[in-house]
Protein backbone atom coordinates (compact mmCIF):
# COMPACT_ATOMS: atom_id res chain seq x y z
CA UNK A 1 0.00 0.00 0.00
CA UNK A 2 1.15 3.23 -1.13
CA UNK A 3 1.24 6.52 1.06
CA UNK A 4 -2.00 8.16 0.46
CA UNK A 5 0.33 11.10 -0.78
CA UNK A 6 1.95 9.38 -3.37
CA UNK A 7 -0.76 7.51 -4.21
CA UNK A 8 -3.22 11.10 -5.07
CA UNK A 9 0.11 12.53 -6.52
CA UNK A 10 -0.21 9.81 -9.44
CA UNK A 11 -3.67 9.50 -9.69
CA UNK A 12 -3.60 13.28 -10.22
CA UNK A 13 -0.82 12.71 -12.83
CA UNK A 14 -2.68 9.92 -14.73
CA UNK A 15 -5.56 12.14 -14.44
CA UNK A 16 -4.01 14.70 -16.27
CA UNK A 17 -1.92 13.10 -18.57
CA UNK A 18 -5.38 11.43 -19.80
CA UNK A 19 -7.07 14.88 -20.03
CA UNK A 20 -4.05 16.04 -22.33
CA UNK A 21 -4.05 13.10 -24.26
CA UNK A 22 -7.72 13.52 -25.04
CA UNK A 23 -7.78 17.05 -25.66
CA UNK A 24 -4.65 16.89 -27.67
CA UNK A 25 -6.22 14.28 -29.84
CA UNK A 26 -9.48 16.12 -29.78
CA UNK A 27 -7.86 19.57 -31.11
CA UNK A 28 -6.61 17.34 -34.07
CA UNK A 29 -10.27 15.44 -34.31
CA UNK A 30 -11.47 19.14 -34.78
CA UNK A 31 -9.01 20.19 -37.31
CA UNK A 32 -9.26 17.22 -39.33
CA UNK A 33 -13.34 18.10 -39.22
CA UNK A 34 -12.74 21.75 -40.39
CA UNK A 35 -10.38 21.03 -43.02
CA UNK A 36 -13.07 18.52 -44.08
CA UNK A 37 -15.58 20.66 -43.68
CA UNK A 38 -16.52 22.77 -46.87
CA UNK A 39 -16.03 26.33 -46.92
CA UNK A 40 -19.30 28.29 -48.05
CA UNK A 41 -19.25 30.19 -50.72
CA UNK A 42 -19.79 33.59 -48.82
CA UNK A 43 -18.67 35.94 -51.35
CA UNK A 44 -21.18 37.60 -53.71
CA UNK A 45 -20.97 39.24 -57.13
CA UNK A 46 -22.59 40.89 -59.85
CA UNK A 47 -21.81 38.48 -62.93
CA UNK A 48 -22.86 39.43 -66.62
CA UNK A 49 -26.02 38.03 -67.99
CA UNK A 50 -27.13 39.64 -71.49
CA UNK A 51 -27.26 42.86 -73.30
CA UNK A 52 -30.87 44.45 -72.79
CA UNK A 53 -31.30 45.54 -76.39
CA UNK A 54 -31.47 41.73 -77.97
CA UNK A 55 -33.24 40.08 -74.88
CA UNK A 56 -36.85 40.56 -75.76
CA UNK A 57 -39.54 40.58 -73.80
CA UNK A 58 -41.41 37.04 -73.12
CA UNK A 59 -38.76 35.08 -73.53
CA UNK A 60 -36.10 33.38 -70.89
CA UNK A 61 -32.69 32.81 -70.40
CA UNK A 62 -30.86 29.52 -68.17
CA UNK A 63 -28.24 31.08 -66.38
CA UNK A 64 -25.95 28.65 -64.48
CA UNK A 65 -23.93 30.67 -61.40
CA UNK A 66 -20.16 29.45 -60.84
CA UNK A 67 -21.96 27.79 -57.45
CA UNK A 68 -23.67 25.52 -60.25
CA UNK A 69 -27.30 26.49 -58.95
CA UNK A 70 -28.96 26.79 -62.08
CA UNK A 71 -31.13 29.83 -62.47
CA UNK A 72 -33.62 31.28 -65.38
CA UNK A 73 -33.48 35.25 -65.93
CA UNK A 74 -36.95 36.27 -67.84
CA UNK A 75 -38.22 39.14 -69.45
CA UNK A 76 -41.34 39.90 -68.39
CA UNK A 77 -43.85 41.77 -71.10
CA UNK A 78 -44.01 44.56 -69.25
CA UNK A 79 -40.19 45.28 -70.17
CA UNK A 80 -38.87 44.14 -66.52
CA UNK A 81 -36.69 41.79 -65.62
CA UNK A 82 -36.69 38.98 -63.21
CA UNK A 83 -34.29 36.02 -61.92
CA UNK A 84 -35.35 33.25 -59.92
CA UNK A 85 -33.55 29.48 -59.09
CA UNK A 86 -34.91 26.92 -61.04
CA UNK A 87 -34.12 24.58 -57.98
CA UNK A 88 -37.17 23.54 -56.13
CA UNK A 89 -36.91 24.12 -52.53
CA UNK A 90 -38.23 21.15 -51.32
CA UNK A 91 -35.73 18.67 -52.16
CA UNK A 92 -33.54 20.24 -54.83
CA UNK A 93 -34.79 19.34 -58.02
CA UNK A 94 -34.96 21.42 -61.58
CA UNK A 95 -38.71 22.62 -62.00
CA UNK A 96 -39.66 23.33 -65.45
CA UNK A 97 -42.39 25.95 -67.15
CA UNK A 98 -45.23 25.07 -68.23
CA UNK A 99 -46.87 27.67 -70.37
CA UNK A 100 -50.17 26.31 -70.89
CA UNK A 101 -51.09 26.41 -67.15
CA UNK A 102 -48.41 29.55 -66.72
CA UNK A 103 -46.66 27.78 -63.72
CA UNK A 104 -43.62 26.30 -62.85
CA UNK A 105 -43.55 22.23 -62.19
CA UNK A 106 -41.59 20.14 -59.79
CA UNK A 107 -41.93 16.93 -61.30
CA UNK A 108 -40.64 15.34 -57.99
CA UNK A 109 -42.99 15.97 -55.93
CA UNK A 110 -45.90 17.66 -57.80
CA UNK A 111 -45.01 21.35 -56.45
CA UNK A 112 -45.98 24.17 -58.06
CA UNK A 113 -44.80 27.83 -58.42
CA UNK A 114 -46.26 31.12 -59.87
CA UNK A 115 -44.66 33.04 -62.17
CA UNK A 116 -43.32 35.06 -59.82
CA UNK A 117 -41.99 32.93 -57.93
CA UNK A 118 -44.41 32.10 -55.18
CA UNK A 119 -45.33 28.25 -54.00
CA UNK A 120 -48.82 27.56 -55.41
CA UNK A 121 -49.23 23.82 -54.77
CA UNK A 122 -47.47 20.92 -53.23
CA UNK A 123 -44.84 20.22 -50.40
CA UNK A 124 -43.47 23.60 -51.14
CA UNK A 125 -46.87 25.40 -51.03
CA UNK A 126 -47.55 23.57 -47.57
CA UNK A 127 -44.49 24.53 -45.67
CA UNK A 128 -44.23 28.04 -47.60
CA UNK A 129 -41.36 27.77 -49.51
CA UNK A 130 -41.06 30.08 -52.48
CA UNK A 131 -38.58 29.62 -55.47
CA UNK A 132 -35.30 31.82 -54.22
CA UNK A 133 -35.03 34.98 -56.89
CA UNK A 134 -31.88 37.34 -57.67
CA UNK A 135 -31.37 40.60 -57.66
CA UNK A 136 -30.70 42.30 -60.92
CA UNK A 137 -29.06 45.37 -62.12
CA UNK A 138 -29.04 47.06 -65.52
CA UNK A 139 -26.13 49.38 -66.40
CA UNK A 140 -24.85 51.16 -69.71
CA UNK A 141 -27.68 48.50 -71.58
CA UNK A 142 -25.92 45.36 -69.99
CA UNK A 143 -27.58 42.90 -67.58
CA UNK A 144 -26.13 41.74 -64.27
CA UNK A 145 -26.84 39.39 -61.99
CA UNK A 146 -25.89 38.99 -58.18
CA UNK A 147 -25.36 35.59 -57.18
CA UNK A 148 -22.36 33.67 -54.67
CA UNK A 149 -18.94 33.52 -56.47
CA UNK A 150 -17.07 30.09 -56.83
CA UNK A 151 -15.98 28.48 -52.98
CA UNK A 152 -12.37 28.63 -52.11
CA UNK A 153 -11.41 25.69 -54.42
CA UNK A 154 -9.44 23.01 -52.78
CA UNK A 155 -12.29 22.61 -50.01
CA UNK A 156 -14.80 23.25 -52.07
CA UNK B 1 -22.60 -2.01 -19.44
CA UNK B 2 -23.02 -5.91 -17.60
CA UNK B 3 -25.18 -6.79 -20.96
CA UNK B 4 -22.66 -5.03 -23.23
CA UNK B 5 -20.11 -7.06 -22.25
CA UNK B 6 -21.98 -10.28 -22.08
CA UNK B 7 -23.02 -9.64 -25.11
CA UNK B 8 -19.37 -9.37 -26.73
CA UNK B 9 -18.09 -12.09 -24.52
CA UNK B 10 -20.98 -14.59 -26.45
CA UNK B 11 -20.29 -13.28 -30.07
CA UNK B 12 -16.04 -13.23 -29.81
CA UNK B 13 -14.95 -16.30 -28.22
CA UNK B 14 -12.00 -15.33 -26.71
CA UNK B 15 -10.35 -16.20 -23.86
CA UNK B 16 -9.32 -13.08 -21.44
CA UNK B 17 -6.46 -14.88 -19.99
CA UNK B 18 -5.06 -16.76 -23.45
CA UNK B 19 -5.62 -13.15 -24.99
CA UNK B 20 -3.39 -11.53 -22.07
CA UNK B 21 -1.04 -14.28 -22.37
CA UNK B 22 -0.65 -13.44 -26.45
CA UNK B 23 -0.31 -9.61 -26.00
CA UNK B 24 1.59 -9.34 -22.86
CA UNK B 25 4.98 -10.63 -24.01
CA UNK B 26 8.30 -10.02 -21.90
CA UNK B 27 9.81 -7.26 -23.16
CA UNK B 28 13.58 -7.61 -22.30
CA UNK B 29 14.98 -4.50 -19.55
CA UNK B 30 17.35 -2.86 -22.10
CA UNK B 31 14.36 -1.76 -23.30
CA UNK B 32 13.23 0.86 -20.94
CA UNK B 33 16.06 3.04 -22.80
CA UNK B 34 14.51 4.82 -25.40
CA UNK B 35 16.87 4.22 -27.65
CA UNK B 36 16.25 1.06 -27.63
CA UNK B 37 12.60 2.12 -28.98
CA UNK B 38 12.89 3.43 -32.06
CA UNK B 39 11.13 0.58 -34.02
CA UNK B 40 7.88 1.68 -32.54
CA UNK B 41 8.82 5.17 -33.39
CA UNK B 42 8.60 4.88 -37.52
CA UNK B 43 5.37 2.67 -37.07
CA UNK B 44 4.05 5.74 -34.99
CA UNK B 45 4.70 8.13 -37.37
CA UNK B 46 3.61 5.95 -40.46
CA UNK B 47 -0.06 5.73 -38.67
CA UNK B 48 0.58 10.09 -38.36
CA UNK B 49 1.34 9.55 -42.21
CA UNK B 50 -2.25 7.25 -42.97
CA UNK B 51 -3.82 9.91 -41.08
CA UNK B 52 -2.69 12.88 -42.41
CA UNK B 53 -2.58 11.43 -46.08
CA UNK B 54 -5.97 10.41 -45.76
CA UNK B 55 -7.30 14.07 -44.81
CA UNK B 56 -4.97 15.46 -47.88
CA UNK B 57 -6.47 13.38 -50.37
CA UNK B 58 -9.62 14.61 -50.16
CA UNK B 59 -8.17 17.93 -51.70
CA UNK B 60 -5.97 16.83 -54.28
CA UNK B 61 -6.80 16.41 -57.77
CA UNK B 62 -3.94 14.28 -59.78
CA UNK B 63 -3.51 15.80 -62.89
CA UNK B 64 -0.80 17.78 -64.18
CA UNK B 65 -3.58 21.33 -65.02
CA UNK B 66 -4.84 20.54 -61.57
CA UNK B 67 -1.66 19.30 -59.02
CA UNK B 68 -0.09 22.30 -58.28
CA UNK B 69 -2.64 24.62 -57.82
CA UNK B 70 -4.92 22.17 -55.48
CA UNK B 71 -1.79 21.55 -53.56
CA UNK B 72 -1.41 25.53 -53.06
CA UNK B 73 -5.61 25.44 -52.27
CA UNK B 74 -4.52 22.98 -49.39
CA UNK B 75 -2.00 25.09 -48.41
CA UNK B 76 -3.56 29.17 -48.69
CA UNK B 77 -7.27 28.33 -48.90
CA UNK B 78 -8.30 24.89 -46.73
CA UNK B 79 -9.16 25.48 -43.17
CA UNK B 80 -5.81 24.46 -40.98
CA UNK B 81 -4.45 22.72 -44.71
CA UNK B 82 -1.24 24.30 -44.19
CA UNK B 83 -1.03 22.72 -40.82
CA UNK B 84 -1.73 19.24 -42.34
CA UNK B 85 0.22 19.17 -45.26
CA UNK B 86 3.19 20.35 -42.66
CA UNK B 87 2.35 17.77 -40.31
CA UNK B 88 2.41 15.18 -43.29
CA UNK B 89 5.96 16.77 -45.11
CA UNK B 90 8.09 16.58 -41.47
CA UNK B 91 6.13 12.97 -40.28
CA UNK B 92 7.98 11.65 -43.32
CA UNK B 93 10.94 13.30 -42.84
CA UNK B 94 11.04 12.01 -38.88
CA UNK B 95 9.89 8.59 -40.40
CA UNK B 96 12.76 8.25 -42.85
CA UNK B 97 15.28 9.38 -40.15
CA UNK B 98 13.89 6.83 -37.80
CA UNK B 99 13.50 3.72 -40.13
CA UNK B 100 17.42 4.45 -40.78
CA UNK B 101 18.56 4.32 -37.03
CA UNK B 102 16.20 2.07 -36.16
CA UNK B 103 18.33 -0.21 -38.67
CA UNK B 104 21.50 1.06 -37.31
CA UNK B 105 20.46 0.11 -34.19
CA UNK B 106 19.58 -3.50 -35.03
CA UNK B 107 22.80 -3.85 -36.99
CA UNK B 108 25.17 -2.40 -34.67
CA UNK B 109 23.44 -5.03 -31.93
CA UNK B 110 23.53 -8.04 -33.91
CA UNK B 111 19.93 -8.69 -33.18
CA UNK B 112 19.37 -9.64 -37.23
CA UNK B 113 21.57 -12.71 -36.77
CA UNK B 114 19.99 -16.30 -36.90
CA UNK B 115 17.15 -17.07 -36.34
CA UNK B 116 16.17 -13.31 -37.23
CA UNK B 117 17.45 -13.67 -40.63
CA UNK B 118 13.79 -12.96 -42.20
CA UNK B 119 12.93 -10.18 -40.09
CA UNK B 120 16.00 -8.12 -41.75
CA UNK B 121 14.53 -9.11 -44.79
CA UNK B 122 11.06 -8.00 -43.91
CA UNK B 123 12.74 -4.61 -42.77
CA UNK B 124 14.77 -3.92 -45.81
CA UNK B 125 11.35 -4.30 -47.97
CA UNK B 126 9.81 -1.79 -45.33
CA UNK B 127 13.00 0.79 -46.08
CA UNK B 128 12.24 0.65 -49.65
CA UNK B 129 8.78 1.20 -49.21
CA UNK B 130 9.65 3.89 -47.23
CA UNK B 131 11.93 5.83 -49.87
CA UNK B 132 9.64 5.07 -53.17
CA UNK B 133 6.56 6.29 -50.63
CA UNK B 134 8.87 9.75 -49.75
CA UNK B 135 9.66 9.76 -53.64
CA UNK B 136 6.14 9.47 -54.82
CA UNK B 137 5.36 11.86 -52.52
CA UNK B 138 6.95 14.91 -53.51
CA UNK B 139 6.40 14.03 -57.15
CA UNK B 140 2.78 14.57 -56.25
CA UNK B 141 3.05 18.33 -55.45
CA UNK B 142 4.15 18.99 -59.08
CA UNK B 143 6.43 21.52 -58.06
CA UNK B 144 9.88 22.06 -60.31
CA UNK B 145 12.35 19.60 -58.23
CA UNK B 146 8.65 16.58 -58.24
CA UNK B 147 8.82 16.95 -62.49
CA UNK B 148 12.40 16.87 -62.80
CA UNK B 149 13.33 14.42 -59.95
CA UNK B 150 10.66 12.25 -61.71
CA UNK B 151 11.59 12.58 -65.15
CA UNK B 152 15.34 11.91 -63.91
CA UNK B 153 14.71 8.95 -61.80
CA UNK B 154 12.48 6.93 -64.63
CA UNK B 155 15.33 8.23 -67.17
CA UNK B 156 17.78 6.37 -64.48
CA UNK B 157 15.34 3.39 -64.38
CA UNK B 158 16.15 3.04 -68.32
CA UNK B 159 19.58 2.60 -67.54
CA UNK B 160 18.80 -0.54 -65.61
CA UNK B 161 19.71 -4.10 -67.64
CA UNK B 162 16.74 -6.05 -69.10
CA UNK B 163 13.90 -4.54 -67.14
CA UNK B 164 14.95 -0.90 -67.27
CA UNK B 165 12.79 0.13 -69.93
CA UNK B 166 9.96 -1.61 -68.81
CA UNK B 167 10.36 0.14 -65.08
CA UNK B 168 10.33 3.52 -66.56
CA UNK B 169 7.18 2.93 -68.81
CA UNK B 170 5.36 1.33 -65.90
CA UNK B 171 6.70 4.15 -63.64
CA UNK B 172 5.77 7.31 -66.15
CA UNK B 173 2.52 5.15 -68.19
CA UNK B 174 4.08 5.68 -71.32
CA UNK B 175 8.22 7.17 -72.91
CA UNK B 176 7.67 10.39 -70.98
CA UNK B 177 5.89 12.06 -68.55
CA UNK B 178 2.40 12.62 -69.67
CA UNK B 179 -1.14 13.52 -68.27
CA UNK B 180 -1.12 9.49 -67.33
CA UNK B 181 2.08 9.87 -64.96
CA UNK B 182 0.60 11.49 -61.79
CA UNK B 183 -1.70 9.29 -61.29
CA UNK B 184 0.49 6.39 -61.37
CA UNK B 185 2.28 8.36 -58.47
CA UNK B 186 -0.77 8.70 -56.53
CA UNK B 187 -1.93 5.62 -57.35
CA UNK B 188 1.15 4.10 -56.00
CA UNK B 189 1.71 6.77 -53.11
CA UNK B 190 -2.11 6.24 -51.55
CA UNK B 191 -2.90 2.50 -52.25
CA UNK B 192 -0.09 0.29 -53.49
CA UNK B 193 2.64 0.92 -50.94
CA UNK B 194 0.57 2.13 -47.90
CA UNK B 195 -1.01 -1.24 -48.51
CA UNK B 196 2.17 -2.95 -48.91
CA UNK B 197 3.75 -1.31 -45.76
CA UNK B 198 0.95 -2.22 -43.61
CA UNK B 199 1.21 -6.04 -44.70
CA UNK B 200 4.85 -5.98 -44.07
CA UNK B 201 4.73 -4.38 -40.73
CA UNK B 202 2.09 -6.87 -39.79
CA UNK B 203 4.59 -9.82 -40.71
CA UNK B 204 7.55 -7.48 -39.00
CA UNK B 205 5.54 -7.24 -35.63
CA UNK B 206 4.57 -10.90 -35.74
CA UNK B 207 8.34 -12.08 -36.03
CA UNK B 208 8.86 -9.80 -33.29
CA UNK B 209 6.76 -11.82 -31.03
CA UNK B 210 7.59 -14.83 -32.15
CA UNK B 211 11.01 -14.74 -31.72
CA UNK B 212 10.73 -12.73 -28.31
CA UNK B 213 12.81 -9.25 -28.85
CA UNK B 214 16.68 -9.95 -28.71
CA UNK B 215 17.84 -9.31 -25.30
CA UNK B 216 20.64 -7.21 -25.01
CA UNK B 217 23.67 -8.23 -22.71
CA UNK B 218 25.73 -5.95 -21.33
CA UNK B 219 29.17 -6.14 -19.57
CA UNK B 220 27.85 -5.13 -16.02
CA UNK B 221 25.13 -7.88 -16.45
CA UNK B 222 27.23 -10.79 -16.78
CA UNK B 223 25.91 -13.61 -14.39
CA UNK B 224 22.97 -11.60 -13.41
CA UNK B 225 19.63 -13.28 -14.53
CA UNK B 226 17.93 -11.90 -17.26
CA UNK B 227 15.56 -9.22 -16.09
CA UNK B 228 12.15 -9.01 -18.06
CA UNK B 229 9.31 -6.40 -17.90
CA UNK B 230 5.93 -6.75 -18.64
CA UNK B 231 4.51 -5.06 -22.47
CA UNK B 232 1.40 -4.89 -20.80
CA UNK B 233 0.94 -1.60 -19.39
CA UNK B 234 4.79 -0.83 -18.98
CA UNK B 235 5.86 -1.27 -22.64
CA UNK B 236 3.01 0.32 -23.78
CA UNK B 237 3.43 3.13 -21.39
CA UNK B 238 7.14 4.00 -22.45
CA UNK B 239 5.62 3.65 -26.24
CA UNK B 240 2.80 6.39 -25.50
CA UNK B 241 5.40 8.27 -24.14
CA UNK B 242 7.24 8.30 -26.83
CA UNK B 243 4.15 9.24 -29.04
CA UNK B 244 3.15 11.76 -27.47
CA UNK B 245 6.90 13.54 -27.28
CA UNK B 246 7.12 12.69 -31.24
CA UNK B 247 3.27 14.56 -31.73
CA UNK B 248 4.57 17.35 -29.87
CA UNK B 249 7.96 17.80 -31.84
CA UNK B 250 5.86 16.88 -34.91
CA UNK B 251 3.11 19.80 -34.03
CA UNK B 252 5.90 22.51 -33.11
CA UNK B 253 7.81 21.58 -36.42
CA UNK B 254 4.79 21.92 -38.47
CA UNK B 255 3.91 25.09 -36.98
CA UNK B 256 7.24 26.51 -36.93
CA UNK B 257 8.75 25.80 -40.48
CA UNK B 258 5.52 25.19 -42.15
CA UNK B 259 6.06 23.67 -45.91
CA UNK B 260 5.96 26.30 -48.23
CA UNK B 261 4.81 26.09 -52.00
CA UNK B 262 7.88 25.19 -55.10
CA UNK B 263 7.76 27.02 -58.01
CA UNK B 264 4.94 25.03 -60.00
CA UNK B 265 6.45 22.60 -62.94
CA UNK B 266 7.65 23.96 -66.16
CA UNK B 267 8.37 21.15 -68.60
CA UNK B 268 10.67 23.95 -70.70
CA UNK B 269 12.77 24.60 -67.78
CA UNK B 270 14.87 22.82 -65.75
CA UNK B 271 16.11 24.64 -62.69
CA UNK B 272 19.67 25.73 -62.19
CA UNK B 273 20.17 23.79 -59.20
CA UNK B 274 18.11 20.43 -58.69
CA UNK B 275 18.21 18.38 -55.98
CA UNK B 276 16.16 14.97 -54.33
CA UNK B 277 15.16 15.32 -50.59
CA UNK B 278 17.44 14.95 -48.09
CA UNK B 279 17.11 11.25 -48.34
CA UNK B 280 18.29 10.04 -51.67
CA UNK B 281 21.56 13.05 -51.38
CA UNK B 282 23.58 9.77 -51.05
CA UNK B 283 22.21 8.00 -53.90
CA UNK B 284 22.32 11.43 -55.95
CA UNK B 285 25.96 12.09 -55.13
CA UNK B 286 27.35 8.23 -55.91
CA UNK B 287 25.40 8.21 -59.28
CA UNK B 288 27.48 11.51 -59.92
CA UNK B 289 30.65 9.74 -58.65
CA UNK B 290 30.91 7.20 -61.31
CA UNK B 291 29.40 6.41 -64.88
CA UNK B 292 25.65 5.68 -64.81
CA UNK B 293 25.62 2.36 -65.71
CA UNK B 294 28.92 1.88 -62.77
CA UNK B 295 26.76 3.50 -60.56
CA UNK B 296 23.16 1.83 -60.95
CA UNK B 297 24.96 -1.40 -60.88
CA UNK B 298 26.85 -0.74 -57.52
CA UNK B 299 24.22 0.70 -55.72
CA UNK B 300 22.06 -2.27 -56.99
CA UNK B 301 25.36 -4.80 -55.37
CA UNK B 302 24.72 -2.73 -52.03
CA UNK B 303 21.19 -2.81 -51.85
CA UNK B 304 21.39 -6.73 -52.36
CA UNK B 305 24.62 -6.61 -50.16
CA UNK B 306 22.44 -4.95 -47.10
CA UNK B 307 19.74 -7.19 -47.79
CA UNK B 308 21.94 -10.26 -47.48
CA UNK B 309 24.00 -8.82 -44.59
CA UNK B 310 22.59 -11.96 -42.29
CA UNK B 311 23.66 -14.38 -44.09
CA UNK B 312 27.00 -13.24 -45.51
CA UNK B 313 27.81 -12.58 -41.66
CA UNK B 314 26.56 -15.89 -40.67
CA UNK B 315 29.24 -17.31 -43.13
CA UNK B 316 32.03 -15.01 -41.91
CA UNK B 317 31.13 -16.08 -38.39
CA UNK B 318 31.45 -19.83 -38.64
CA UNK B 319 34.19 -19.46 -40.31
CA UNK B 320 35.74 -17.23 -37.64
CA UNK B 321 33.57 -17.81 -34.52
CA UNK B 322 34.22 -14.07 -32.47
CA UNK B 323 34.53 -11.89 -35.72
CA UNK B 324 33.29 -8.49 -35.14
CA UNK B 325 33.79 -7.93 -39.02
CA UNK B 326 29.87 -6.50 -38.69
CA UNK B 327 30.96 -4.23 -36.89
CA UNK B 328 33.79 -2.42 -39.21
CA UNK B 329 31.15 -3.05 -42.32
CA UNK B 330 28.96 -1.16 -40.30
CA UNK B 331 31.48 1.79 -39.49
CA UNK B 332 32.39 2.12 -43.22
CA UNK B 333 28.52 1.87 -44.28
CA UNK B 334 27.33 4.44 -41.57
CA UNK B 335 30.54 6.74 -42.46
CA UNK B 336 29.92 6.54 -46.40
CA UNK B 337 26.48 7.52 -45.94
CA UNK B 338 26.31 10.46 -44.00
CA UNK B 339 29.96 11.40 -46.01
CA UNK B 340 27.65 11.58 -48.84
CA UNK B 341 24.72 13.03 -47.70
CA UNK B 342 26.85 16.13 -45.82
CA UNK B 343 28.77 16.09 -49.18
CA UNK B 344 25.68 16.73 -51.83
CA UNK B 345 24.61 18.49 -49.05
CA UNK B 346 27.17 21.82 -48.86
CA UNK B 347 27.74 22.14 -52.77
CA UNK B 348 25.50 22.99 -55.52
CA UNK B 349 26.51 20.45 -58.40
Amino acid sequence: MPPPRRSFLSRALALAMTASLVAGYGTFGWIAGRFLLPTRATRRGWLFVADVESFRPGTTLPFVAPTGERIVVARRDDGGFMALSSTCPHLGCQVTWQAAERRFFCPCHNGTFAPDGRATGGPPFEAGQSLPSYPLRVASGLLYIEVALAAAAGSA
Amino acid sequence: MGRLATFFRQRLPLDPARLRELTNEPVPHHLKHWWFCLGGTPAYLFVVMIVTGILLAFGYEATPTRAWESVRAITEQAAFGWFLRSLHRWAATLMVAAVVLHQMRVFFTGAYRRPRELNWLIGMGLLICTLMAGFTGYSLVYEQLSYWGATVAANLSDGIPWIGGLLRTFLLGGDGYNERTLSRFFVLHGAVLPVTMVALIALHVTLIRLHGIAEMRFRRDEGSAPRFFDFFPDHLLTELLIGLVLMIVLCVLASVFPVPMGPRADPLSTPEVIKPEWFFYVAFRWLKLWSERAALLSLGAIVALMAAWPFVDGWIRRRRPGSEASVFVGIVAVVAIVGLTVWEAVVAH
